[in-house]
């Protein structure tokens, strides 16, 4: 039996597809990880977060040739994914978090009180952040990514760059105040 | 910590203790590693994905466009179809057939057309003004005169008006007082 010529060319193809794929699995899945987890701070949720963003690139490799910036790209994807999901989910409890924290947070030689001391202290923080505003928090948690530049927060946010400056310069003022609020109230 | 140039951080002056501790914890967040094995998951997954399920077609693959590609006749795979410019032609084709459609309906369907004469209220004849429909009436005629003897032209019958005021005006005359001669 004789294979069709058009057969073997999209078997090629195919085969081509998803070697780009894996390797932007090999080179950003780790980034998009941190960016999911940073939002969800859970890791299963996180992980499942990449792996739809690669199943969205899937669906839509025909035009992975013609994407300028992968890296933004997949962000993008990844950050609208994650915010779905934060969206739709409950409130995260701080609990949670402090229970993760403790789990995952680097020990640098800390004792076990001293780790869960800082495990409490940055959920604590981190459940300030979850007061501000969206749009505040947003970029102030994209610009803790030290491989993103303002232009890349910017373009993975769809707005400019000097919105994404203001942004961040409300962002540390409300978040002073709420730190000072809540320890005055401690 | 961070190292990029051009990162907002960077540019960070402090507005308070907050927001600088706050930004610490969001740094270490974000510098977390991905656990172990991600990579080997996500491409487990994508590879079970893209062998499990057909590839979805992103363009009709009509036989005709595949038969019309000189190149690769008979194949099954993408034609002039997948031309960005016989894409484009396409559309704008739909788009020309759609918008002809329309403007012939709509230039089949005729407004109803004004009158041509308009009627104006009537004016007054002389100007000035006007009979502000007033009903112009004639002078009222004289009455019938009586030219036979009453009894002879109707005798038996009801006598019109015009005869009675006759009657009534020579009897408020009778009744009159007598003036002195």
């Amino acid at each position: 039996m004789e294979i069709a010529p058009s057969a073997v060319q999209d078997e090629a193809r195919e085969q081509v597809e998803e070697e780009a794929l894996e390797a932007l699995v090999g080179q950003y899945a780790s980034t998009l990880y941190r960016v999911a987890f940073s939002i969800l701070r859970n890791p299963s949720d996180a992980e499942d977060a990449v792996q739809e963003a690669f199943l969205r690139v899937l669906r839509h490799r025909d035009t992975l040739g013609e994407i300028r910036d992968h890296r933004v790209w997949l962000i993008r994807i990844v950050w609208n994914i994650v915010l779905d999901r934060k969206r739709r989910a409950k409130t995260r409890p701080e609990t949670d978090d402090v229970a993760e924290l403790a789990r995952v947070l680097p020990a640098h030689g800390l004792s076990a009180e001293q780790r869960a001391a800082a495990a409490q202290n940055h959920a604590h923080v981190l459940a300030c952040v979850d007061q501000l505003p969206a749009k505040e928090r947003e970029v102030m948690v994209l610009s803790a990514f030290e491989e993103l530049t303002s232009v890349e927060i910017a373009s993975v946010l769809g707005i400019t760059e000097s919105s994404v400056r203001s942004r961040l310069f409300r962002a540390r003022n409300l978040m002073a105040d709420l730190l000072n609020h809540s320890r005055s109230l401690r | 910590m961070n190292s990029h140039p051009h990162n907002t951080f960077d540019s960070h002056t402090g507005s308070g203790s907050g927001s600088g501790e706050a930004e610490t914890t969001l740094r270490l967040i974000a510098g977390l590693p991905a656990p172990e094995g991600l990579e080997e998951r996500v491409k487990a997954g994508l590879h079970q994905t893209l062998h499990q399920a057909p590839r979805s077609a992103s363009l009709l693959r009509w036989p005709l466009a595949t038969r019309l590609d000189p190149t690769r006749s008979g194949s099954t795979g993408a034609g002039w179809m997948n031309s960005n410019w016989a894409r484009s032609a396409a559309a704008a084709a739909i788009v020309f057939v759609v918008a002809g459609g329309g403007w012939e309906v709509y230039s089949r369907i005729q407004p109803a057309q004004e009158p041509k004469a308009i009627a104006l209220p009537p004016v007054a004849a002389h100007g000035g003004f006007s009979s502000a429909n007033a009903i112009r009436t004639p002078k009222t005629l004289n009455g019938a005169v009586l030219t036979h003897p009453l009894a002879d032209a109707v005798a038996g019958k009801k006598r019109p008006d015009s005869a009675k005021k006759p009657v009534k005006k020579a009897k408020a005359e009778a009744a009159k007082p007598v003036a002195a001669p």
